[in-house]
């Protein structure tokens, strides 16, 4: 959990807004850290999470989550975060075992054309399950949905209109009905391009989720080049209003990522400048 | 043209508002029918993008006349909540939506969003529902809502033809600032296009800051942007035509004329003369230094 981050986005483990869609999206660089921050944030917050991490092992989240002060294994243990592990998942489907029962969440990786119907459904069963309340378990805050990266579908064979309908059924289930929040990551390679709306690819992903968000940051590079003091930059729009009228709001950071957190200050003001 | 298009719509009417990722055109949609609302007329909305508590926040008026049908928790029909899915999106399923409450008032459809449905249906039967609405007499009026950036230019062109009017909006240069693009088409046939800078309060309410005639836009524009150096200057850098006729009059220092070159390859007698004394200091013998010492 990054202070700093959080008192740019004016949050703090025990206020934050509700119902929000967080869009991250990187180009040229790597915003993953973000999603390190948000799941800390959100476990600390005492949220329940659920977390759909597609690109990496649970050890490795493991690992930076306990440089950053929280331990996924006790908080999966509590019932607190529910981790569906993509690469072990995946791996069950395609080499298929007779003891792994599996969930079928994964289903789409048979057919992907079927959509992520699926994929929903174990989001929607995870956020929304009481845990039955016999065992006097803990009450856990409004649900959290995190995925680590969105991007990772495509190249899985989905089609970008059947994430975007995932994404769609998600933000009506965990933000409006339940006044959780959504975080997901997208990548995009490569150079801005004038696609002309064409049906596929991570550019055209990123327009439609960024319709659907009420939050984006962008993480990019810097244009200038590589630096060992500035990471990159990182764009923060809000894009909902919130009742003082206020439409649209972009601010532009710098950032650099530490061993344990990292620092994001204004343009030009970094130490290696000033 | 923004706020008369906001006052009152003819019978008929297909208004078509275009936005991006980088401006959204939710709020214009809202003043829109925020401005229906206050005209008495009965709205219904078809929910694609947004619920009903977020699209319902922040409206003023009296939201009983304002029929929400709510295509965006289950649009596709996954959960079985639905009330509205986008495969229902015809003209007999439409009608019988809009038979279910009884109003003499006209009605206004606000579709919200095109593109939602534009994804799951093909733009043919989007076109030929949307006219079928047009000159059905159900609506009074259609007002969508189309993320231009999400589909095929032609998809969008095929779409916003049959619309009479599309607003295209754009984020302005400062703070709440909006630009909107306007084409009309009035029944004669006349089309009418023009640009407006406008900004929407919190009641949703539109305030056009400023008209900016389309040609003139884009002269005006890049002056702007373009400081000219030659502005304020404490020194004339332009020549009249007198000042000019003695610039090139004049010799300059290094060209060399005939008369210069005569004058000063030809000397007259006795000017410019050398004349030399040989004297003993001069004789110096680089070889003998010591050469004048008596020893």
């Amino acid at each position: 959990m990054f202070t700093e981050l959080n008192s740019i986005l004016n949050a703090t483990p025990d206020s934050f807004t509700q119902g929000e869609f967080i869009l991250v999206s990187d180009r040229q660089s790597d915003a993953s850290f973000l999603i390190h921050h948000f799941l800390s944030f959100y476990l600390r917050a005492r949220c329940k999470v659920c977390f759909l991490g597609l690109v990496q092992s649970f050890s490795h989240y493991s690992a930076i989550s306990q440089r950053l002060g929280v331990s996924l294994t006790q908080a999966r243990e509590k019932g607190q975060l529910i981790f569906l592990e993509g690469l072990k998942e995946s791996l069950s489907i395609l080499i298929p075992q007779e003891t792994t029962t599996g969930s079928q969440a994964m289903d789409f990786l048979r057919d992907p054309t079927v959509g992520l119907q699926r994929l929903y459904e174990f989001v929607r069963s995870s956020v929304s399950s009481d845990g039955g309340g016999e065992e006097g378990v803990e009450e856990w805050g409004p649900p959290v949905l995190l995925v680590d990266d969105v991007s990772v579908l495509l190249s899985l064979g989905v089609s970008a209109g059947a994430v975007l309908d995932f994404s769609h059924y998600c933000r009506a289930t965990v933000c409006s009905q339940l006044q959780g929040n959504i975080v997901m990551l997208v990548r995009c390679h490569g150079e801005e391009a004038e696609d002309d709306g064409s049906d596929e690819g991570s550019e055209w992903l990123l327009k439609g989720l960024t319709h659907q968000c009420s939050l984006t940051l962008h993480v990019q590079g810097l244009p200038t080049g590589y630096c060992r003091d500035i990471h990159g930059q990182v764009e923060v729009c809000w894009r909902r209003r919130r009742g003082d009228g206020q439409h649209t709001q972009k601010k532009l950071f710098q950032y650099k990522v530490h061993d344990k957190g990292a620092s994001f200050f204004a343009p030009g003001t970094s130490s290696a400048v000033l | 043209m923004l706020s008369e298009l906001l006052q009152g719509t003819d019978t008929g009417a297909v208004l078509i508002i275009q936005d991006s990722c980088s401006y959204s055109g939710q709020h214009l949609l809202k003043s829109f029918i925020s401005a229906a609302l206050n005209k008495e007329e009965a709205v219904h909305v078809l929910g694609f993008d947004v619920s009903e508590e977020e699209l319902k926040d922040g409206l003023t008026a009296s939201t009983q006349r304002l029929h929400f049908h709510s295509a965006y928790t289950d649009p596709l029909g996954w959960t079985n909540r639905t009330a509205f899915t986008v495969h229902q999106f015809c003209v007999e399923e439409l009608t019988h939506l809009l038979k279910q409450t009884s109003h003499p008032k006209p009605v206004t459809l606000v579709i919200d969003s095109l593109s939602w449905i534009l994804r799951h249906v093909s733009p043919p039967a989007v076109c030929k529902t949307l006219q079928q609405l047009k000159k059905g007499g159900a609506v009074r009026a259609v007002i969508g809502l189309l993320h231009a950036d999400m589909h095929q230019r032609g998809t969008v062109g095929s779409v916003c033809h049959l619309a009479t009017s599309v607003i295209t909006v754009a984020p302005g240069t400062k703070g709440d600032e909006a630009v909107a693009k306007i084409t009309k088409r009035s029944k004669s046939g006349k089309v009418m296009q023009d640009e407006e800078i406008f900004s929407i309060k919190g009641d949703f309410s539109v305030t056009v800051v400023s008209k900016t005639s389309h040609a003139g836009h884009r002269q005006t524009e890049p002056e702007e942007h373009q400081t000219d150096p030659t502005a304020n200057l404490t020194f004339n850098i332009r020549l009249s035509d007198t000042e000019r006729e003695a610039k090139e009059k004049l010799a300059l220092p290094f060209v060399f004329s005939k008369e210069k070159k005569t004058a000063l390859l030809q000397s007259g007698p006795g000017s410019g003369r050398i004349l030399y004394e040989p004297d003993a200091n001069d004789d110096y013998d680089q070889e003998d230094p010591d050469d004048d010492l008596d020893v």
